[in-house]
């Protein structure tokens, strides 16, 4: 009886720590992780308006004032705890394309965020002003993000 | 000096060559103006050296508005190649890829006697300048193929057979895309360097036939 509840509470203990195990994965693999999911959020709100601004998409002024909004929401968040140190294509090779030039130059990442905001802001302000005026601003917007990932992020993994 | 004088009145005189078609004959070389390439091959190299350097502006200098005119000037080069291809084989002689892909041989021969300062007076492509053709039209080739498979997901462009293939062959696409634009840059100044060289060193003017179809060439071959 004795032994049979020592060799139950065994088993249990190992069964639940395979399980568990995953929460305990590598901080820096999930830092990766959560910022390409991140830019998949914001490449999934701007995707819509650029495709209204191109004229893929028909113009609904409603679903652009939402996607902007929801764009704003997620360019106000604080991105450094997706950015911890190491977590670069060169310590993580293979996992992400983010180059350690960012961590070098965080002021210039900062520069490039920053107008990126700015013009998210204006995006917001325009969006449900019809297919027009959306168009300039959407284009003001993938600026930022062409400029940071040809100076930030390497072309392959 | 005496020799500079004469080279340079020497050149003012084969400018005037080509209205009156008679033989221009050099003091090294003896030669005749032939039609050598044809109209199509003109308009052709004309049409694609357009739309080579503004399509690659447009994709350096890439934006939301104008990204759309860089891959409308990517099929018209596609074109352009494709027609290429077919001429290569049915059209003229001087164009015909068998009658200028050079032969080891022939590279290394040319390349001993290219410094020297007379016109190469070829009746086409010199074996040098052949090589340099391929390369060209294999480089632009290899741009528009992989320009297919590219994308640029700030400007939520992407190439016609972008989804065809896997994310990981399209940033492979992107990387030879992105790198493809910088051989060719390579090429287009190699190009220009080897035009004011035989303008320059070797008194041959290379630009004129590609205008009006006539090129002096060599008596005796």
């Amino acid at each position: 009886m004795k032994k049979s509840f020592i060799i139950a509470t065994t088993a249990f203990a190992i069964v639940a720590s395979s399980v568990a195990t995953p929460v305990f994965a590598d901080a820096t693999e999930n830092a990766i992780k959560a910022r390409q999911s991140y830019y998949t959020l914001v490449g999934f709100n701007f995707g819509q308006l650029v495709a209204m601004a191109k004229g893929e998409a028909p113009y609904d002024a409603e679903a652009a004032k939402k996607a902007a909004t929801n764009l704003q929401s997620l360019s106000t968040l604080d991105l450094l705890p997706l950015f911890p140190a190491g977590s670069d294509n060169v310590a993580q090779k293979g996992k992400t394309r983010a180059t350690p030039k960012i961590w070098e130059d965080f002021a210039g990442v900062g520069k490039i965020v920053g107008d990126w905001q700015g013009a998210v802001s204006t995006l917001v302000s325009v969006a449900g002003d019809g297919q027009a005026a959306l168009a300039p601003a959407v284009g003001a917007v993938g600026k930022q993000c062409g400029t940071c990932h040809e100076t930030y992020r390497a072309k392959d993994f | 000096m005496d020799l500079h004088n004469n080279e340079t009145a020497e050149a003012g005189q084969k400018a005037r060559i080509p209205k009156s078609e008679t033989s221009g004959l050099s003091v090294q070389e003896t030669g005749f103006w032939a039609k050598v390439w044809d109209w199509p091959t003109r308009l052709f190299h004309w049409l694609l050296a357009g739309s080579v350097m503004v399509g690659w502006y447009l994709g350096e200098y890439r934006s939301f508005t104008t990204i759309d005119y860089h891959f409308y000037l990517g099929y018209f080069t596609a074109g352009l190649l494709v027609f290429r291809l077919i001429w290569g084989f049915f059209g003229p002689p001087p164009v015909r890829f068998r009658n200028f892909i050079p032969t080891g041989s022939a590279l290394l021969a040319y390349t001993r006697r290219v410094f020297t300062r007379t016109p190469s007076l070829v009746a086409g492509h010199n074996p040098l300048g052949g090589l340099s053709v391929v390369a060209i039209l294999v480089a632009l080739a290899f741009q528009v193929i992989t320009g297919f498979y590219a994308e640029d997901d700030a400007l939520f462009a992407s190439g016609p057979l972008m989804e065809t293939v896997s994310s990981r062959a399209v940033l492979m696409a992107n990387n030879l895309h992105h790198n493809g634009a910088r051989v060719i840059l390579i090429l287009f100044g190699i190009h220009i360097a080897a035009i004011l060289f035989y303008a320059l060193w070797k008194r041959e003017n290379l630009v004129l036939p590609m205008i009006t179809g006539r090129k002096k060439i060599r008596t005796k071959q």
